[in-house]
């Protein structure tokens, strides 16, 4: 299924580089004037589809019948063979088999005995950096509940579990074309893979684990056994980056925004519309892809089957179409229908955890942080994830 | 448009489908207890509804992501328990009833 553009292109198209250092660092503009070129645009330097516009963003990920998953959905060839199978790339009843494993341990009522120790964990690591009052935010503050907390639930072994953090990075990387980054990244992914091949194996998983429970599942016939090592990739490739950049970008948008930090402080209870919020201006995964089954027309644009849609998330989250004024930071606009997450039957197994770390932190954060102070910060550059790899932060008490 | 009722504590309230979803469309219509905190993607149960009457026979079957959900809901599950984003509105719901389950999140 090599990504090569299909014979008679219609439509808009574009030969905007959106992979350019440039525009992967500031995105908004290329993203803008794609939307405005029409429901889809095709990218001549890429060979692929454009999803950009809302409305056609979630008509891609709602119509798992054309635009399915189970070809990849990254943006080049070799990396969509790698990951086959897993519960990101599969469709229909064999993504209902192993989303129910995965899905388990990551339900809301699963998560109410776990909220308790994660809102402890948070108040101690906020009261520890508080008292240090100047830190990195992105990495002291964003990284410690996904890695204490995630880590340990899933349940791989300690050794090689400090690894986790660039597998996961250099992992996401891959998803892109291939570039120069998603080249250098394939040496690490293979570092990965085979952890998940030999290490996270039974006997060395933790006892009562979510990872051990993917195993159960196989001897109950429920999922493949041979699907074990790449249903691992699930917990161990999104669990981490995503929430850590999500983190970081919230605490960029409140450093920014002091007004609107004040806000959430008068009124505590709207932290979940502000992780929203955040969520929608900057999507932690700006895309991923599908991979175009049969013939279909959107909008009066064919993509032919055989083709590859960019599935747009982070520009699908400030379409203006959808959302009034979509650049303005807005911790009051709660929009529970960004695209941050995904949506429809592939749409973030691990978003009611996600969520759950996101607001112990800052229900810990609001009472005593009255203001913060951004000295620098450094952004990745990755072609799929958007975050920062430093945030030199004064918390103001 | 088809029309929808909405059951809240008691009270009625019917209203064009004018959503996507009958959660949608509660939305739309800013119908009380519909929380949808998940945005529709049958990860949350807070769009929890009981199905009370109406065009039963032309709701599609309970997924098997819905399954899952329907199991975390805080108003206990019942026979006709369902998560409202996951009915989509189609001319052959006209005259769907549904009560708003009283605990969302
Ligand atoms: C803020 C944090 C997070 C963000 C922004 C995020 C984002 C996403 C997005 C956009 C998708 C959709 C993929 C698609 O359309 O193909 C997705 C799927 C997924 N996420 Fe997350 N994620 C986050 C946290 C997590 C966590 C904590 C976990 C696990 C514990 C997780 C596990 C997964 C899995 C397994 C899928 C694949 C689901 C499927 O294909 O059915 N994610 N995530
Ligand atoms: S809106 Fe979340 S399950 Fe229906």
């Amino acid at each position: 299924m090599t990504i090569t553009a299909p014979h008679g292109i219609t439509g808009p198209r574009s030969d905007l580089d959106v992979f350019l250092d440039s525009e992967l660092l500031d995105p908004w503009a290329g993203y803008r004037q794609l939307r405005d070129l029409g429901p889809v645009a095709f990218l001549d330097r890429y060979d692929m589809y454009a999803a950009t516009r809302y409305d056609a963003v979630t008509h891609v990920l709602r119509t798992p019948e054309v635009f399915v998953s189970s070809e990849g959905v990254m943006m080049n060839d070799e990396m969509n063979q790698v990951l086959r199978g897993n519960t990101l790339c599969s469709d229909g009843a064999a993504h209902d088999a192993s989303r129910s494993v995965i899905v388990k341990p990551l339900t809301p009522k699963a998560l109410r005995p776990l909220q308790e120790s994660i809102q402890v964990e948070a108040s101690t690591l906020v009261d520890r950096l508080v008292e240090r009052g100047r830190i990195d935010a992105a990495t002291e503050l964003a990284q410690h509940l996904p890695v204490a907390i995630v880590s340990n639930l899933v349940g791989l072994p300690e050794e090689g579990r400090e690894r986790m953090l660039v597998w996961a990075s250099e992992m996401f990387n891959c998803f892109g074309p291939m570039n120069d980054r998603t080249i250098n990244s394939f040496a690490v992914l293979g570092e990965m893979m085979e952890y998940a091949t030999t290490q996270a194996v039974p006997g060395k998983l933790k006892p009562g684990s979510w990872a051990e429970a993917i195993f159960d599942a196989a001897d109950r016939g429920d999922v493949e056994r041979d699907k074990c090592p790449v249903m691992m990739i699930d917990y161990m490739g999104p669990s981490l980056d995503t929430t850590i950049f999500a983190i970081g970008n919230a605490v960029w948008y409140f450093a920014k925004h002091p007004d609107q930090w004040d806000l959430v402080r008068e009124d505590p209870k709207l932290i979940p519309s502000a992780i929203n919020e955040v969520l929608r201006l900057e999507a932690p995964i700006q895309a991923f892809s599908r991979y175009v089954a049969v013939d279909h027309e959107y909008e009066g644009v064919i993509m032919p089957a055989g083709s590859r849609v960019i599935t747009y998330y982070g520009a699908g989250n400030r379409d203006e179409r959808h959302y009034p004024e979509p650049d303005r930071f807005d911790v009051r606009r709660n929009p529970t229908d960004h695209l941050g997450f995904g949506a429809g039957p592939h749409a973030c197994v691990g978003m009611n955890l996600a969520r759950m770390e996101m607001r112990a932190l800052f229900e810990s954060l609001v009472p005593v942080v009255k203001r913060f102070e951004l000295h620098s910060e450094q952004r990745a550059l990755h072609n799929v994830l958007r975050g920062f790899t430093s945030l030199d932060v004064t918390l103001h008490v | 448009m088809p029309q929808i009722t909405y059951i809240v504590d008691g009270a009625s309230t019917t209203v064009d489908a004018d959503g996507s979803s009958v959660m949608h469309t509660a939305l739309r219509h800013d119908i009380a207890g519909i929380v949808a905190e998940c945005g529709g993607n049958a990860m949350c149960a807070t769009c929890h509804v009981y199905v009370e009457n109406g065009p039963l026979a032309a709701l599609p079957a309970i997924s098997v992501a819905e399954e899952e959900m329907l199991e975390c809901t805080l108003s206990p599950r019942a026979e006709n328990s369902r998560l409202s984003c996951q009915l989509p509105v189609a001319p052959t719901i006209d005259g769907l009833v549904v009560r708003v389950a009283a605990e969302q999140a």
